[in-house]
C-alpha cells in the first residue's frame, strides 16, 4: 500500500523532480561488501513481437534454421529496407509505458562490424537520435525508481552456433532482421537484486503492453550489465560490461561474482580495466572478453536509405489510449475494488503468463477474466471463485489458464446460482468440476438440474431430515437428550442422502428443530451455528 | 542464335538521332564480333519475342538486378551470381514487353569514370573519328566513360536502342558525352532502387541511355513509377507537385518556341581542366536556343569547387558500408583460406576472400570511406561533406525559378522572376581519353587524378538530387563526341528533356 501511495505522487511530480527522486542516493550498508558502494546500469535488448521483421516482410519464426530468411535479411544485392510500422507502434507502447518521452524525429544509423551472423556487414540502430529518451521504472524493493536513458530501435542479428568437435560454426538467419528494442537504463541500481528486480519488472511491463514476449530462455530478451564499485563517499568506478545475461538468477549471480571481483582488485592495490566480459555459468565467474582498446569503432553512419522516423503526437495520444493497461494501474485498480493484496498478486502472476500473441496482440488473462465475471457482481466473490476454485482446480489438473475451457458467462452463472442460495456452494464446486472435466458448453444452470444439484426447497429438506431422524432413532435420542453434538452424524445422512443438494448449515438448524421441537418446553438449548 | 540483331549497322534516319558513325561499323559483322570488338555486353541474353507496348530492345547494366541472368556488377566477387529477383525497373520494363538483350559491363559496382575497372575488362568505345582510314575494328582505342560505359557503348554501336544504366555522380552522363548519345539521370527518387546494387545510396539513381531524347522519355516515362519497395522513393504527392511548380513556371505551348525559357550558364562549370576545344559544339548549341527565344543568363554556384570533395567522401564513405555485405559467406566470391591462417577471428576470414575479389579501386574507395566513418574523422570529413552538400543543393534553389518542392524551408524564391529554369553546361572536361594499353598495369597517379576531375561537372546535380541530361553537341576539334548537360530542378525531368529535345535538333541543324 505505502508503494501504491509513492507510485501516485510520483505521477504528479514533474519529470525534471522525478528524475531527482530518483537519483537521489540511498546510502545503506550491505553487509556483502561493507563500506563499498554498487553501481549497476543495464542495457536490456527485448525482441520486439511484430509478426513480421523490423525492414523486411519475413515472418518472425524461430524454428527450424534458415526458412524465414528474405533476401534483405540476407543481404542480397539490391535489396532495401522497408520500416515495419507495427515495431514502431510496439515501441511507441514501450516508450509509454516506461513513461518516456517519444521522439518527434529519430534517425536510423548502421553500425558496422564483421561477423557472420550479420550478412550486410553492419546492423541498422538509432545511435545518434533514439525514437525515445528519458523515462523510469518503478521497483517495489527499497522504494527505488530506475532511469531509462534511451530506448532504441534496431535490428537483431543471426543466430550462431559452434560446434567445437567439428570446429564448425552454422548461421541461422530466422533471427535476423528481427526488430529489436535496446532499452538502455541509467546506473540507478545499487545491488544484484535491485537489478534482478529491475528485469523482472521490465519483462512484466514488456509483456504487458504486448510489445515482446520477454522470454529470457528462449533468447527474445537478453541484458549486457554494467557494473562498477567504489568506496563509501568516493567517485564512481571504472565500469566493466558483463555481456549477454540469458536470466535473472544469472544476472544477480554475475553482478555478485563481479563486485567481489572488482573489491578483491581494489583492495589489493590494483585497478578496475574498463573492459568487456563474459559469464561462465558453470564456474559462476565473468570473464575478460574484449579490453578498450581492443574495442572496434564501429563507424556510425547514418541510413542513407531510410528516412528520419517522423512521430507526431497524434499518433502517440492515440497509442497511448488504446494501450492495454499497465502492471501498476491494474494492482492499483484491483485493489481499489476491494480485493486482497493477495489475490490481487495471484490474478496479476497468472496473467503475466499470458500469451503475448504477434504485433501486441494479447490472450486475455485471468485478469481480464476477472473483469469480465465481475461485471455487476461481487469482486471480492468472484476472485474468490477465480483465484480458489478455477485456478487452482486448473493447476491441479496441469492446465494453463489460456486452456480454462468454462467462459466468463457460465462462471457468471455458477456463481450467481450459488450467490442466489440455487445451488449450495459445495454443489457449485461440484459443478465447477463437472465442467473442467467435461469441458461442456453448457449453461450451470441446465447442468446442475441434469445433475440434481439445485438445492432443495424447503420440503426436500424436511423429507431428508425426517428419514434421517427415523434412520438414526438411537442418535436422535441422544440428542434428544441434550449431546447436540451427535446431530453431526444425522447431518451426514442428510448430505448423503440429499447428493449434497442440501445446504449443510440449513438441514442442521432443521435437525435440531425437529428433535428439540418436541420437547420445546425444555429450556436446555444450545447456541445456533457452532458446528 | 541472334537473327535479329544482325547486322549490326545502324542507319541515321532514326529521328533525332545524332551524326552517326555507325555507317563506319562493316555491315557484315554480326551482333556478337561487334560486340567483341566494344565488349559493351558482358551477357547476351538468347533471343524470345514478347509482344508488348514497347517494342524496344533493352540492354541492362550489370548492376541491376536480373532474374533470368548474372548480376555480376563486372566484379570478381559477384561472379556467376544471379540474384533471386527482378529489380522494379525491370519488371516495370518486361510488363511494357521491352525485351531485354543482355547485361552490360561497367566500373567495378559503379566506381570510376572510364569503365576500365571492371572485372570483364574495359569497353571500346565504338565511335570512329570521321577521317580514320583503318578497320572499324582496328579504330582507335578510347574510353567509352563510364561507369555505365557498356550501355553507352552498345546503344552508340547499336547493338539494341536502349540501355538501363545507374548513375551516381555522373556514370550516365559522362559515357553519354563519350559516346555521343543521350542519357538522363533524373530526380532522386523517382526511379525505383530496389534491384539496383547499391553503391552509393543517397546518390545512386537509375536513368536511361539511347540515341535520341524521344526513346529515353519512352522508356522513363515506364520506369518513372512510386514503388513501396524503395525507402527513398518520392511520394506520388511530391512528383505531382514538382510537375505542378515546374509548369507554373514555363510550360510551352505546342510548337511554340522557347520564348520566356531563361537558360543559365553556370560560371563555375568551365574549370581550367576544361578542354577549349570542346566549347565550340557548346555555343553552337547555345547559338541555336538562343535563335529559338531562349533567354541565356550567367550565374553563379559558388559550392560547386567543394562539391568533388564531398561527393567522394560521401560516396566513399556509403560504398565501404554497402560493400561490407561481400564477404563469400552468403553468396558470391569465397576464397578458400591458407592453411595456417588464424580463423578464430571473421575479419581474417573475410580479409582474405575481399582482398582478392575486389578490384584496386573499389578497395581504394572502401579505405577511403572507410577512414571518413572512422570516429576520429567522422566529423571532419563525413559530416562535413553534408554540410557541403546542402550548400550545393542551396546554390541550385537560389538560381531556380522553380521551386524545390523537397526543400523542407520552401521559402518563396526571390528568384521567381529572375530566376532560371534550367542549367545548360558542357557534359565533360574533353572528349572520350584514349585508353592506355591492356599492358600497362600500373597507372599514374596523374591518369587516376583526372579520372576524378572528369565528374567534376556531374557530381553537383548527384549531390543535389537534381535530373541531369548529357545530349550530343556535335564533335570537338577532334573530330569526337562532345555532350552538353542540361540540369533541372528537382521534379523537372520532364522540362529537362524538353530543352535535351531542343538540344537535339541544334546538332542536326548545324550538320
Amino acid at each position: 500500500m505505502l508503494w501504491l501511495a509513492h507510485a501516485r505522487k510520483l505521477a504528479t511530480l514533474p519529470p525534471a523532480l522525478r528524475h531527482a527522486r530518483c537519483y537521489s542516493a540511498r546510502v545503506k550498508d550491505d553487509s556483502r561488501w561493507p563500506g563499498w558502494d554498487v553501481v549497476v546500469g543495464i542495457e536490456v535488448h527485448a525482441q520486439i513481437k511484430s509478426r513480421k521483421k523490423l525492414f523486411s516482410d519475413a515472418i518472425t519464426y524461430s524454428g527450424l534454421a534458415n526458412v524465414s530468411v528474405s533476401p534483405f535479411d540476407a543481404a542480397f544485392p539490391g535489396t532495401l529496407p522497408r520500416l515495419n510500422p507495427k515495431c514502431v507502434e510496439l515501441g511507441v507502447r514501450t516508450a509509454v509505458a516506461l513513461n518516456a518521452n517519444v521522439q518527434r524525429r529519430s534517425a536510423f544509423d548502421r553500425k558496422h562490424y564483421f561477423y557472420a551472423d550479420l550478412p550486410a556487414g553492419y546492423q541498422i540502430t538509432q545511435h545518434y537520435a533514439p525514437f525515445a529518451t528519458g523515462g523510469q521504472l518503478q521497483l517495489e524493493i527499497n522504494d527505488t525508481c530506475v532511469r531509462i536513458k534511451q530506448i532504441q530501435l534496431e535490428q537483431d542479428t543471426g543466430k550462431s552456433t559452434f560446434d567445437p568437435r567439428n570446429q564448425e560454426s552454422s548461421i541461422d538467419l530466422n533471427r535476423a532482421g528481427v526488430g529489436l528494442m535496446e532499452i538502455v537504463s541509467e546506473p540507478d541500481m545499487r545491488s544484484p537484486e535491485e537489478a534482478g528486480q529491475y528485469v523482472r519488472a521490465l519483462q512484466a511491463l514488456l509483456r504487458a503492453v504486448g510489445s515482446s514476449d520477454g522470454n529470457m530462455e528462449q533468447g527474445s530478451l537478453r541484458c549486457d550489465v554494467n557494473v562498477s564499485v567504489n568506496r563509501r563517499g568516493e567517485p564512481l568506478g571504472t565500469r566493466c560490461e558483463i555481456k549477454n545475461l540469458n536470466s535473472v538468477k544469472f544476472i544477480m549471480v554475475a553482478i555478485t561474482s563481479e563486485v567481489r571481483r572488482q573489491i578483491a582488485l581494489l583492495e589489493n592495490g590494483g585497478s578496475v580495466l574498463q573492459e568487456t566480459r563474459g559469464f561462465n555459468e558453470d564456474k559462476a565467474e565473468t570473464y575478460s572478453s574484449r579490453s578498450k582498446e581492443d574495442a572496434p569503432d564501429y563507424r556510425y553512419m547514418p541510413d542513407p536509405n531510410l528516412p528520419p522516423l517522423l512521430i507526431g503526437e497524434t499518433y502517440v495520444s492515440q497509442i497511448r489510449e488504446t494501450m492495454p493497461e499497465l502492471p501498476d494501474a491494474t494492482r492499483a485498480r484491483l485493489l481499489g475494488l476491494g480485493l486482497s493484496r493477495r489475490d490481487a498478486d495471484v490474478l496479476m502472476d497468472v496473467d503475466s503468463g499470458r500469451e503475448v500473441k504477434d504485433d501486441g496482440v494479447l490472450a486475455p488473462g485471468p485478469v481480464a477474466y476477472f473483469d469480465e465475471v465481475s461485471r455487476g457482481r461481487d469482486p471480492k466473490v468472484v476472485v474468490n471463485w477465480i483465484t480458489h476454485e478455477l485456478l487452482g482446480q486448473l493447476a491441479f489438473r496441469e492446465k494453463a489458464f489460456s486452456n480454462n475451457p468454462i467462459d466468463a458467462k457460465q462462471m457468471g452463472e455458477l456463481i450467481d446460482l450459488v450467490q442466489s442460495g440455487k445451488i449450495t456452494g459445495t454443489a457449485g464446486k461440484t459443478l465447477l468440476r463437472h465442467m473442467l472435466d467435461n469441458c461442456s458448453a453448457e449453461m450451470p444452470a441446465e447442468l446442475a438440474s441434469e445433475l440434481s444439484l439445485i438445492a432443495d426447497d424447503g420440503a426436500a429438506l424436511r423429507k431428508w431430515c425426517t428419514q434421517a431422524i427415523k434412520a438414526l432413532t438411537q442418535e436422535a435420542d441422544v440428542v434428544r437428550g441434550g449431546n447436540v453434538n451427535v446431530v453431526n452424524k444425522i447431518l451426514g445422512h442428510v448430505m448423503k442422502a440429499s447428493k449434497g443438494r442440501a445446504d449443510a448449515k440449513a438441514a442442521r438448524a432443521m435437525l435440531l428443530k425437529l428433535l428439540k421441537g418436541e420437547e420445546r418446553d425444555r429450556p436446555k438449548g444450545e447456541k445456533p451455528g457452532d458446528s | 542464335m541472334l537473327p535479329r540483331f544482325v547486322p549490326a549497322t545502324v542507319p541515321c534516319r532514326l529521328a533525332g538521332t545524332t551524326k552517326c558513325f555507325h555507317s563506319k561499323v562493316p555491315g557484315l559483322l554480326s551482333f556478337r564480333d561487334a560486340n567483341a570488338s566494344v565488349n559493351a555486353l558482358v551477357h547476351i541474353a538468347p533471343p524470345e519475342r514478347v509482344d508488348g507496348r514497347l517494342d524496344l530492345r533493352v540492354a541492362v547494366k550489370d548492376n541491376i538486378c536480373t532474374s533470368g541472368m548474372p548480376t555480376t556488377c563486372s566484379s570478381a566477387m559477384l561472379l556467376g551470381f544471379t540474384s533471386p529477383f527482378d529489380a522494379t525497373v525491370v519488371e516495370l520494363l518486361q510488363a511494357e514487353g521491352a525485351q531485354l538483350i543482355g547485361k552490360t559491363n561497367c566500373d567495378e559496382f559503379g566506381m570510376g569514370s572510364l569503365n576500365t575497372y571492371s572485372f570483364h575488362n574495359p569497353v571500346i568505345n565504338p565511335f570512329q573519328a570521321a577521317g580514320s582510314t583503318v578497320q572499324w575494328t582496328d579504330r582507335e582505342r578510347r574510353s567509352a566513360g563510364g561507369s555505365s560505359g557498356g550501355s553507352a557503348a552498345s546503344v552508340a554501336a547499336g547493338l539494341k536502342e536502349s540501355a538501363l544504366a545507374t548513375d551516381t555522380g555522373g556514370s550516365i552522363r559522362l559515357p553519354a558525352s563519350y559516346c555521343g548519345v543521350v542519357g538522363l539521370k533524373p530526380s532522386y527518387g523517382l526511379v525505383s532502387r530496389w534491384g539496383v546494387v547499391s553503391y552509393a545510396d543517397s546518390l545512386d539513381c537509375v536513368g536511361v541511355m539511347a540515341r535520341s531524347v524521344d526513346t529515353v522519355k519512352k522508356l522513363f516515362d515506364v520506369i518513372s513509377s512510386y514503388d513501396p519497395k524503395d525507402p527513398t522513393a518520392a511520394h506520388p504527392r511530391a512528383r505531382k507537385k514538382a510537375v505542378k511548380a515546374s509548369h507554373a513556371s514555363w510550360l510551352r505551348a505546342p510548337g511554340e518556341s522557347l520564348k520566356g525559357l531563361r537558360i543559365g550558364i553556370p560560371q563555375e562549370y568551365f574549370p581550367s581542366e576544361l578542354d577549349a576545344s570542346t566549347l565550340k559544339p557548346l555555343r553552337r548549341v547555345l547559338e541555336y536556343l538562343k535563335s529559338r527565344d531562349a533567354t541565356l543568363i550567367p550565374v553563379s554556384l559558388p559550392t560547386t569547387p567543394y562539391a568533388l570533395s564531398a561527393y567522394y567522401v560521401i560516396s566513399s564513405a556509403e560504398a565501404s558500408s554497402n560493400m561490407a555485405r561481400y564477404d563469400g559467406v552468403q553468396y558470391g566470391y569465397f576464397s578458400p583460406t591458407p592453411p595456417d591462417l588464424d580463423k578464430t577471428k571473421a575479419a581474417n576470414v573475410y580479409a582474405h576472400s575481399r582482398s582478392s575479389g575486389f578490384g584496386n579501386e573499389v578497395q581504394k574507395r572502401i579505405l577511403l570511406g572507410t577512414y571518413a566513418l572512422s570516429a576520429d574523422a567522422f566529423d571532419n570529413y563525413f559530416l562535413q561533406a553534408q554540410r557541403v552538400r546542402n550548400l550545393v543543393r542551396a546554390d541550385f534553389d537560389r538560381v531556380f525559378a522553380v521551386p524545390n518542392v523537397l526543400s523542407p524551408t520552401r521559402r518563396k524564391n526571390k528568384a521567381a522572376e529572375e530566376g532560371i529554369h534550367v542549367l545548360l553546361h558542357p557534359s565533360a572536361i574533353r572528349t572520350a581519353p584514349p585508353l592506355e594499353s591492356r599492358d600497362d598495369a600500373q597507372e599514374s597517379d596523374e591518369s587516376v587524378l583526372d579520372a576524378y576531375v572528369q565528374d567534376v561537372l556531374n557530381v553537383p546535380a548527384s549531390l543535389a538530387g537534381l535530373p541531369a541530361m548529357s545530349v550530343p553537341a556535335g564533335l570537338g576539334e577532334d573530330g569526337w563526341p562532345v555532350g552538353v548537360s542540361i540540369v533541372g530542378q528537382w521534379g523537372s525531368d520532364e522540362l529537362v528533356m524538353e530543352v535535351g529535345r531542343e538540344c537535339e535538333r541544334a546538332d542536326l541543324a548545324v550538320d
